[in-house]
């Protein structure tokens, strides 16, 4: 699930070659084009662009959902039954579970974790989930506060093992009392780690606690293990394909073309440049020039770089270089590479034609 | 949309309202007896007026819930009876184990609290430890049993903290388990991982009578470290804190031995526990649910060959069949409109007995379903329902009794109740002349003769093989075999009476008379055919035969093949597999692959397999992906995506042959708007196949090209 498993990619070679020797008998198609042929509009025209694609086939979708609706009773009965339903199929299902949730789980408090964000803070879903479980049960036995057992602390003050005590107990003393936990993308990038898998799964095994589900990844079953799956989750599967585009689950995702590309790569270093003191840019410079009058050499050896430095006055010393280096290495601004003769060389990771936009940049 | 939680909304007073009062009517409707005539026409009132939907709909729940709660219960009862011995046995030694640590002398209250001094070193300090091997690779099913073990030393006076492979992490430490069973035996949240306030509270409460039992129900899972730091910890106090270890061991005895560091290992004195096997498990959850059909809910022959088929193959595991139980029986209630005929009889089972139950009262049950469910009966008068409804169930316990005299017999060639069970409800071996008089087997002595009559034998099931194994079997165990028929068979006295003439026979045989004419089964069916006798002993054996022919062609009638049984029986295995496996790996491809059967356009099915601008951008990418290999060029794949979503710019394109950056300059206004509208969507459809999996992202070595993750169906 991760983007950035270089070292996976050997291991999954072998397996993955297998398949497609299997699959494409070896017509798979050879490329060496380059992303940067293809001329991208601007980043921000490109993000206005996506925002505005026209839909299709909104009616057949629209008859889609229509037909699920006939189902809601039926996911009700099997919530009721004690188990949680899992949608999965493609498209955003969120809207579509929100409706659900609004329209058939009204007798229920329901409570919606947007799993699609990058951080989310398992305890404080768990908190509210107690809250609404309190609020819900003083209405329901409409008697006078003071009959009710003392809540000792404020929810929010308390332990994880006391919440989900809570959440788990029989404090409530109908058996169809519980407070509904719809997690959109459950196998989100917010929700993805280990423990809060766990935390999850122990909350949807508590008694008061109903949990409906959404997930994209065809990979996400593998977040779980025999236990959650049968004991605590409980799911009930159900195929759910809507097609609606993936709007705000896809909004932390980088835009393909916009990424990686010449315009981009030039926007965020002079951002970056922007913000370092004017002797920094001035040695970014330096090196910048230096690269563009030799585009056949591996790059500027350190050395040489602290001398021509040290002539225009931009440092006083080795370590004041350094210092700069580092801020660059970080950004990503510069790179270092072992020259051919041993020692180090310093390159900026641009091509000649950004490089020389974003001199220009930063010259304004 | 960005926060990361919120309430949608608070539940609904006013209708929780409305819904109380409702189920009053259930129960209400419910206690109603048949003599009740007042309310009857109240009811009738009811009826007639507006029909509550959401009064069928808690009349489903409260059928599903008593069927299922049954079903739950009868579950328990096997799974207890079946460890019970093996409990029993535990709580001994945990006695005695304990017996043994006091008898090392009992420690001064102060001595007891305090870490130091530590007891001298003569002291013995072995920690007692079962280990319990679970025969079962799935720890998923023993979690339970671990459970009600806990629960029985409990009951029996022992105080028990369970503690699993999560306590036994490396992120938490000794110190994460030593809170974990703290905050077991002293029923509190303590903050400070010290074993001494173990000590002082088993003290303090005067608890010196009781053992402390740990039970780890996973030995495997836990981290060996901090596993063996434990029980290093935990011996040094064990006469301070008599702790007594019970460990769930997946694999086999040696394990622990393999598992655990050395300096641990020889702190242990083991001893050793095994649990039944899962198939042993399996075997009695069927009989006692299924076969003695203790809800009389009960699965068609395909839904019965998907629950064998994943249990056997998927996942192996008791937990995960009872899981697929109660999603059948939930879908049994949400999709047949008449189960709910069933909750209404068990509620009457319940109180009277079944065979109580009128036709009159069956007739009320139908006459309350409300009117769009007796549509579709419309042609059945609603007595010809009842009286089938009365017939269903006497032919249902003949099915029972048959098959569990079959799985008696079979228990002497260690047939699996599973497979016999999925044999016995297949509909296609009950053919017309399956169901024919006792005449036709007459003079059958070989098992050969009889598998060749019958359709359901002659496929070479379960019964076969019983029916070969009864021709061999000596006499001892015959008569064993026919006194527990006798017994299985007490209430049903049409089968009963067969019994009683096996019986009888089976005396004659033991008083060496077996010359003398006795009235065996064959004898009975047909006086003109004489029975073939190779051997005098052999005689019960093919009586015994011939009995099993009696059931299978009398009474062994599927319920499938049975009127009504829709009342009592699931069969849709399609839609209970799709509840119980999601398979999402490949359905969302499925989706993408066949994305216009599922929204029904007519412009894009017509199609057939090219692609046209119409269709949904990913489904569009992802056909163009398959085209790939695993890498996909980012460059040539926008290209080609750009030629179908354009295909009238496409022309123009190979017209002109140039390369596209120097085009791009000379497109006009509206152009470029439609070039950036296609490379939106081409990012757009990029990240979605993101989402669901089906690609990763550039790497930095290959910046130019994504990487496809799943690959075929």
């Amino acid at each position: 699930m991760d983007n950035d498993g270089e070292e996976d990619e050997e291991e999954f070679g072998f397996s993955r070659n297998y398949f497609l020797a299997k699959e494409l008998g070896g017509s798979g198609k050879k490329s060496a084009r380059k992303l940067s042929e293809i001329d991208v509009v601007d980043e921000q025209e490109l993000r206005a662009a996506v925002s505005n694609i026209e839909p299709k086939h909104e009616n057949e979708i629209a008859d889609l959902m229509d037909s699920y609706k006939t189902m809601y009773s039926e996911w009700v009965f099997q919530l009721r039954c004690g188990f949680g339903l899992l949608m999965y199929g493609f498209g955003s299902k969120k809207a579509f579970i929100e409706d659900f949730a609004s329209t058939a789980l009204t007798d229920y408090s329901v409570i919606v974790v947007n799993g699609y964000l990058q951080a989310i803070n398992i305890k404080q879903v768990v908190i509210a989930l107690a809250e609404a479980l309190w609020d819900q049960v003083k209405t329901k036995r409409k008697t006078p506060s003071r009959d009710l057992p003392k809540v000792q602390q404020p929810f929010n003050s308390r332990s994880m093992e006391d919440l989900l005590a809570f959440l788990d107990g029989s404090e409530a003393d109908e058996n169809d009392s519980f407070v509904c936990i719809v997690v959109h993308n459950i196998d989100g990038p917010g929700l993805r780690d280990c423990e809060t898998q766990q935390y999850l799964a122990r909350l949807a095994a508590c008694s008061h606690i109903r949990i409906v589900a959404s997930i994209d990844n065809v990979n996400a079953p593998l977040l779980w293990d025999k236990k959650m799956v049968h004991t605590q989750f409980n799911w009930c599967w159900h195929h759910v394909p809507t097609f609606v585009p993936y709007k705000v689950e896809g909004m932390f995702f980088p835009l393909i073309l916009a990424h990686g590309s010449a315009t981009q790569s030039v926007k965020t270093a002079t951002i970056v440049l922007q913000s370092l003191t004017p002797n920094a840019q001035s040695v970014f410079r330096v090196l910048a020039e230096h690269q563009m009058s030799h585009p056949d050499e591996e790059g500027m050896p350190i050395h040489d770089l602290y001398s021509v430095c040290r002539e225009r006055f931009l440092i006083s010393s080795q370590v004041t270089l350094n210092s700069h280096l580092t801020e660059f290495k970080d950004h990503e601004l510069v790179k270092i590479k072992r020259h051919s003769d041993g020692q180090d060389c310093l390159y900026i990771p641009l091509a000649t034609e950004a490089l020389e936009k974003l001199l220009l940049e930063m010259g304004q | 949309m960005s926060t990361p939680f919120f309430v949608l909304h608070k539940a609904s007073s006013s209708k929780k309202d409305r819904k109380s009062s409702g189920q009053g009517k259930v129960r209400k409707k419910t206690n109603l007896s048949p003599s009740s005539p007042k309310n009857r026409d109240k009811l009738d009132a009811e009826s007639s007026g507006e029909f509550n939907v959401n009064r069928y709909e808690e009349l489903r729940v409260e059928a599903f819930e008593f069927v299922w709660s049954k079903i739950e219960s009868t579950i328990k009862d096997v799974l207890r009876g079946i460890n019970s011995k093996i409990f029993n046995e535990l709580h001994r030694w945990v006695r005695e184990s304990f017996n043994a640590i006091r008898s090392y002398g009992e420690p001064s209250f102060l001595e007891a609290t305090r870490s130091f001094p530590l007891v001298t070193n003569a002291t013995p300090r072995k920690l007692f430890t079962g280990f319990v091997i679970t025969k079962n690779m799935e720890f998923v099913d023993d979690i339970l049993t671990f459970e009600k073990l806990g629960q029985l030393l409990q009951s029996h006076g022992c105080c028990v903290a369970n503690l699993s492979s999560l306590d036994f992490s490396v992120k938490n430490g000794i110190g994460g388990c030593i809170k974990s069973l703290l905050r077991q035996f002293l029923m509190a949240n303590v903050d400070a991982a010290d074993i001494s306030i173990l000590a002082s509270w088993y003290r303090e409460l005067g608890n010196s009578g009781t053992p402390l039992v740990v039970v780890i129900n996973d030995l495997e899972q836990c981290s060996v470290s901090v596993l063996s730091d434990f029980i290093l910890m935990l011996s040094e106090w064990i006469v301070k804190v008599p702790i007594i270890l019970i460990m769930g061991v997946a694999t086999t005895i040696d394990s622990p031995e393999n598992i655990l560091q050395p300096n641990a290992l020889q702190l242990l004195s083991p001893c050793k526990f095994e649990l039944g096997s899962p198939a042993e498990k399996m075997d009695a959850v069927v009989e006692a649910v299924l076969v003695k059909l203790c809800t009389r809910f009960t699965v068609g022959h395909k839904v019965a060959l998907f629950l064998r088929n994943h249990f056997l193959n998927q996942d192996g595991t008791l937990t995960s069949f009872i899981r697929a139980l109660k999603i059948a029986c939930i879908l049994h209630f949400s999709l047949e409109p008449l189960s709910l005929i069933l909750g209404r009889l068990l509620v009457e089972d319940h109180k009277d007995g079944i065979d109580d139950v009128l036709p009159d009262v069956m007739f009320k049950y139908v006459a309350d379903l409300p009117p769009n469910m007796r549509n579709q009966m419309a042609d059945q008068n609603g007595k010809n329902l009842a009286h089938g409804l009365l017939e269903l169930l006497k032919l249902q316990k003949f099915w029972s009794t048959v098959v569990l005299c079959l799985y008696e017999a079979g228990k002497y060639s260690k047939v699996q109740l599973l497979d016999l069970f999925c044999d016995m409800l297949d509909p296609d071996l009950y053919t017309s002349d399956n169901h024919v008089g006792i005449e036709k087997y007459v003079g059958l002595s070989s098992s050969d003769d009889l598998c060749r009559e019958y359709s359901i034998l002659r496929k070479g099931g379960s019964v076969c093989q019983i029916v070969s194994i009864l021709r061999d079997l000596p006499t001892t165990m015959l008569s064993r075999l026919i006194k527990s028929w006798a017994k299985i068979t007490a209430d049903v006295s049409e089968i009963h009476d067969k019994v009683k003439v096996l019986q009888s026979f089976l005396r004659s045989e033991d008083g060496k008379s077996s010359k003398r004419t006795s009235k065996g089964i064959s004898k009975i069916c047909s006086s003109t055919s004489p029975i073939k006798v190779d051997e005098d002993s052999r005689v019960l054996n093919s009586e015994a035969i011939a009995f099993i022919g009696f059931l299978v062609g009398n009474y062994m009638r599927p319920i499938e093949c049975i009127p009504f049984h829709e009342i009592v029986c699931f069969k849709n295995v399609a839609k209970l597999r799709l509840a119980l496996l999601g398979d999402p790996r490949r359905r969302v491809q499925v989706d993408l692959v066949e994305f216009h059967k599922n929204l029904r356009c007519s412009c894009c099915s017509r199609s057939g397999n090219a692609l046209i601008p119409s269709m949904h951008d990913s489904a569009i990418m992802y056909s163009l992906a398959q085209e790939h290999g695993d890498l996909i060029n980012l460059h040539d794949w926008y290209q080609s995506f750009k030629t179908v979503a354009l295909p009238h710019r496409s022309k123009r394109k190979k017209k002109s042959n140039s390369p596209l950056p120097k085009k791009g300059k000379d497109t006009n206004d509206l152009g470029e708007k439609s070039e950036a509208t296609i490379q939106a969507r081409f990012c757009r459809a990029v990240t979605e196949l993101q989402i669901t999996g089906l690609l990763r992202m550039p790497s930095k070595r290959r910046p130019d090209c994504v990487q496809r993750v799943a690959f075929g169906l």
